[in-house]
């Protein structure tokens, strides 16, 4: 019993010894998330509370300052982040559902299914999103987040829907899909049991960047004003301190605050995105392999440049680089 | 004849994550001038390896760890990269195995010509260039109006013809082909093999020929290598080498070929896998799967070393010439 | 040839989506379109005069009368000749509105593309070509990280320390207001002074692409042809860019392409955080007092940026792709 925790915990310190950039990421990212959703625990004050006096510079009580209301910044960071978060993942688990359908099924069916939606992606991905999004946004009047990440799900499908279909498209074609059609394996069991599973790379890191990309979407979509103004996310946080001109005072945590929230966030999901590559992409990974063959090519110089001194009939270097 | 290559002792490794893997080991051969000399063997077996090794054109993780490769006496070796990039494609150039993939798909023939030409500055100027460049084509039968085609607009032979134009473009001395015809069906094999032996015997230079079919080394080379795990096992006559072999490997790949006449018969095959280099077992390498292996072939490694009047061999007991069995030179003599 | 007229007809569709969706927004709104245009704007403070509610109607061609297809095609004649309407809130027509912005938007992103490509690309070819060294790894994880920091903490960082705080940047405008625009030196100059930060935060924020440039040549350079042109004698700063690099461009051209919609949403936040009057200054302003005809104008004029920088990239890799042109006459 002991050995199993001993050996898994053993091997989970050598991924992350192995493996920095992962390692960062999920800190930051399992930080900024734990801080968030029990945020109860790290703060006494309510984000919507007002407790104390405006545009107050950070303290012992309050270590992010007060906002322009008197709120707290720092209760008003980590609770705002569970909304930000959540429409992050509900934009980006709807726009990997969209793009998941559309992309397997062009490039698993092919012919003219692959054609309609082809060009529907096509369309839909040479229409700029942020107008799209303005447009859409000025006609609803109160927008929620809730709506926020349902516009931002429907204009951004199309780049992992091509992506996806890519892939799909090299894996159909590999032979042990032509074996499996041979031997009569249903269509629904061949796309979930064969072509998925491949996938999963790609999977994955097409919905960390759709994750980032819709956080930061929102947030930006609130610093202009589309949001409504009475909830509090990070974005609209930005959207307030901009408002009450807090750069101009000097109220530099207002604006800080949200900024390293978001900041954090994005780069870890990155480092994580990066990753993933790195670790399915074997020629990514040759980072380290390359640096041990400098050393062992430095090694056989200088084995070669003392033999020479000698006589001929040394170690030698080759190399075309 | 004098030699114009001898490789002595060559070994090149491979630096990975978990230490070196040796992939040639110890190889020894040489080439003399005029002659074309074959080298065989399994896919993986180091073939590829070697010949990249003439020319160092080794890419990273792969390092040429010792040995000596004399090419007219100098050891290429030692040269520093200036002058390795002079010896590269003038006394030695190469085909390669794929010719789409080895010419640049956004520019044009005439280009690639142009850039072999100033890269060693044997013109003046871009026509002269042309002009030499249209010659070699029609060397190599090809109409000299292509010349300004992209590689992707020729048929695969054509391109194939291409880039042996290209390769014997500063009249190498030793020409280098690594499985050119592979990807080829067998007509223009034989259609390319033909025009190469003739540019041979019209410039005297030397062929590395590598390749996995035995029975077109046969018919195109004068003296064969066989290579099993980064070794070579085998050097024979190519004439006597299937029906005459020395190394029971030789006589596996021999038996492994279908004949094209005769009485249909069972395939034999070579029992066993490949070795996998990173764990080699001492003594000889092909013991494992070898009919013949005793107990000192699985203890210590044998050297090649030649037998009188037949050839080179690292074998303890090689094969001895077959005599009677009249199934055996029937077979061979219908390959 | 042929090649190029599909994608042309498509730009061409792509654009009437943009036109129909313009078209059909209003209609989807409960009850009469230009009446809740006309409370919306009264919500938000805007002026309505007889002339407003005119140009409203005659835009969108709307009327109980004419059939809604009829309205369509009045509609669109209306934009293909350069009518956009009347923008609300600036109480001019659109295209002009969004014309004075689009003149410094365009020099704003045109410097950036042209100074990001140019680092970007070299910055690549570079890195790719001293792979496995400690300047790479240093090199790719900083750039991935300063790219994934959103454009608007980005710029807001980098106004709120050097506008703002150090005062080494002006804070707003695209020139300084006490100039007349001339030709001169003085102006230009002042120019540059004002666009250099918002410039600095775009180009800072694409340095991502370097990593898009390196993995391109990192597996070009896996290629036989490199091999090959290192074989024939070639020196290797001569294989690097007419092997490697010439062929690692065309994917770099086809994801300009892709992200020129990005590019301007980016140019539109950097606008509005320094104060820059581009057409996203604009659009901020309109987007506040729901100025319809504006914001649908912006959504047409981005269309078609978007494609015209797909058709460029089209162009270019005709041009530079010769595998592209075999169905050419």
């Amino acid at each position: 019993m002991n050995t199993v925790l001993t050996t898994s915990w053993f091997r989970l310190k050598e991924f992350f010894l192995n493996n920095p950039k992962a390692a960062i990421g999920i800190v930051l990212v399992l930080g900024v998330c734990i801080l968030c959703f029990f945020a109860p625990l790290f703060t006494d004050y309510l984000p919507n509370a007002r407790i104390a006096r405006p545009h107050e510079a950070p303290s012992a009580e309050h270590i992010l300052g007060t906002t322009r209301m008197g709120r707290d910044v720092w209760s008003q960071v980590i609770y705002g982040g569970r909304i930000s978060i959540l429409v992050g993942l509900v934009a980006g688990i709807f726009v990997m559902f969209m793009a998941m359908v559309v992309g397997i099924s062009a490039g698993y069916f092919g012919g003219i299914v692959d054609n309609i939606l082809s060009f529907l992606t096509n369309v839909v991905m040479v229409i700029p999103s942020l107008p799209l999004m303005l447009v859409l946004a000025s006609y609803l009047d109160q927008v929620s987040p809730l709506v926020i990440a349902i516009i931002i799900g429907a204009t951004s499908w199309p780049f992992g829907a091509r992506v996806i279909r890519a892939q799909t498209l090299s894996i159909r074609n590999r032979d042990f899909i032509h074996a499996a059609e041979v031997m009569g394996e249903s269509k629904k069991r061949m796309v979930f049991f064969e072509v998925m599973p491949n996938m999963l790379a790609i999977l994955g890191s097409s919905f960390i960047s759709t994750v980032i990309y819709a956080i930061m979407t929102e947030a930006t979509l609130e610093f202009i004003g589309l949001g409504d103004p009475l909830s509090v996310t990070w974005g609209v946080m930005l959207y307030n301190a901009q408002q009450t001109s807090a750069i101009r005072i000097g109220a530099w945590w207002e604006i800080l605050a949200p900024s390293m929230a978001l900041a954090s966030l994005a780069i870890g999901l990155a480092l994580i995105n990066f990753s993933i590559d790195e670790i399915s992409n074997p020629k990514l990974r040759a980072q380290k392999i390359m640096a041990k063959f400098r050393r062992e090519q430095a090694k056989e110089n200088k084995r070669h440049k003392a033999q020479a001194e000698g006589k001929t009939g040394s170690e030698m270097v080759g190399g075309a680089v | 004849m004098s030699t114009l290559l001898e490789v002595n002792d060559l070994c090149v490794d491979y630096i990975t994550l978990n230490g070196r893997v040796r992939a040639v080991n110890n190889v020894s051969f040489t080439i003399a001038e005029g002659e074309i000399l074959g080298l065989a063997g399994e896919s993986g077996c180091g073939k590829s390896t070697i010949a990249y090794a003439l020319m160092r054109l080794h890419r990273p993780p792969a390092l040429i760890s010792g040995g000596k490769i004399l090419f007219a006496g100098r050891n290429i070796l030692d040269f520093d990269d200036e002058a390795l990039r002079r010896f590269r494609w003038k006394d030695t150039s190469m085909v390669f195995q794929s010719a789409m993939s080895c010419l640049n798909p956004v520019k044009t023939i005439e280009y690639q010509f142009y850039d072999i030409f100033t890269a060693h500055n044997v013109v003046a100027n871009r026509q002269e260039s042309i002009e030499r460049a249209k010659e070699l084509l029609r060397i190599v039968d090809i109409p000299e109006g292509r010349l300004f085609d992209y590689p992707h607009q020729f048929s695969g032979g054509m391109r194939q013809r291409v880039v042996i134009a290209m390769a014997l473009a500063l009249k190498p001395r030793l020409l280098i082909m690594d499985e050119p015809t592979t990807a080829l069906d067998v007509v223009i094999q034989r259609e390319i093999l033909q025009k190469v032996y003739e540019l041979k015997q019209q410039f005297n230079f030397s062929v590395l020929f590598i390749t996995h079919d035995l029975s077109l080394m046969v018919e195109f080379c004068d003296r064969i290598g066989i290579m099993y795990s980064g070794q070579l096992v085998e050097v024979s006559d190519s004439k006597a080498i299937l029906q005459q072999p020395l190394h029971p490997y030789t006589f596996g790949l021999g038996n492994a070929f279908p004949t094209l006449t005769g009485e249909l018969k069972v395939m034999v095959g070579i029992p066993g896998t490949p070795l996998d280099l990173s764990n080699v077992p001492p003594g000889c390498r092909f013991a494992g799967r070898c009919f013949k292996a005793s107990a000192q072939c699985h203890r210590v490694e044998p050297a090649l070393i030649p037998q009188a009047g037949r050839g080179q061999v690292a074998c303890h007991q090689p094969l001895p010439l077959p005599t009677l069995p009249e199934t055996l030179v029937k077979r061979c003599s219908q390959l | 040839m042929r090649y190029l007229l599909q994608r042309l007809g498509f730009y061409i569709l792509a654009f009437l989506v943009a036109v129909t969706i313009n078209f059909f927004l209003p209609r989807m709104m409960p009850g009469d379109p230009i009446q809740s245009f006309l409370a919306r704007l009264a919500q938000n403070g805007g002026q309505i005069t007889p002339e407003t509610v005119k140009a409203l109607e005659s835009l969108y061609g709307y009327s109980t009368s004419t059939p809604l297809w009829e309205q369509f095609f009045t509609y669109l004649q209306s934009i293909l000749h350069g009518d956009w309407g009347m923008s609300t809130r600036f109480f001019q027509p659109v295209v002009e509105v969004l014309g004075r912005g689009m003149l410094w938007t365009l020099l704003l992103v045109g410097s950036f593309l042209l100074i990001s490509y140019t680092l970007t690309t070299l910055g690549g070819i570079w890195v790719a070509w001293k792979r496995g060294s400690r300047f790479d790894s240093i090199l790719t994880v900083s750039s991935v990280i300063v790219s994934s920091v959103p454009a608007v903490v980005m710029a807001l960082m980098l106004y709120f320390v050097f506008a703002s705080d150090l005062g080494w940047f002006p804070t707003g405008y695209a020139y300084d207001p006490a100039l007349d625009p001339a030709l001169t030196g003085e102006f230009i100059q002042s120019v540059l002074y004002h666009m250099a930060l918002p410039l600095i935060a775009m180009v800072l924020l694409s340095m991502g692409n370097i990593m898009g440039m390196r993995s391109n040549m990192i597996n070009q350079l896996g290629e036989d042809f490199i091999v090959m042109g290192w074989a024939k004698g070639i020196t290797d700063r001569k294989v690097m860019f007419n092997y490697g690099a010439r062929n690692a461009i065309l994917p770099v051209i086809t994801a300009f392409a892709m992200s020129v919609g990005g590019i301007f949403a980016g140019s539109l936040i950097i606008e509005i955080i320094f104060n820059y009057p581009g057409v996203g200054q604009v659009m901020f302003q309109g987007m506040v007092a729901r100025d319809y005809p504006l914001i649908q104008g912006y959504l047409l004029m981005m269309t078609l940026m978007v494609l015209s920088a797909n058709l460029i990239a089209d162009l270019l890799l005709l041009a530079l792709d010769p595998r592209l042109r075999t169905s050419v006459l």
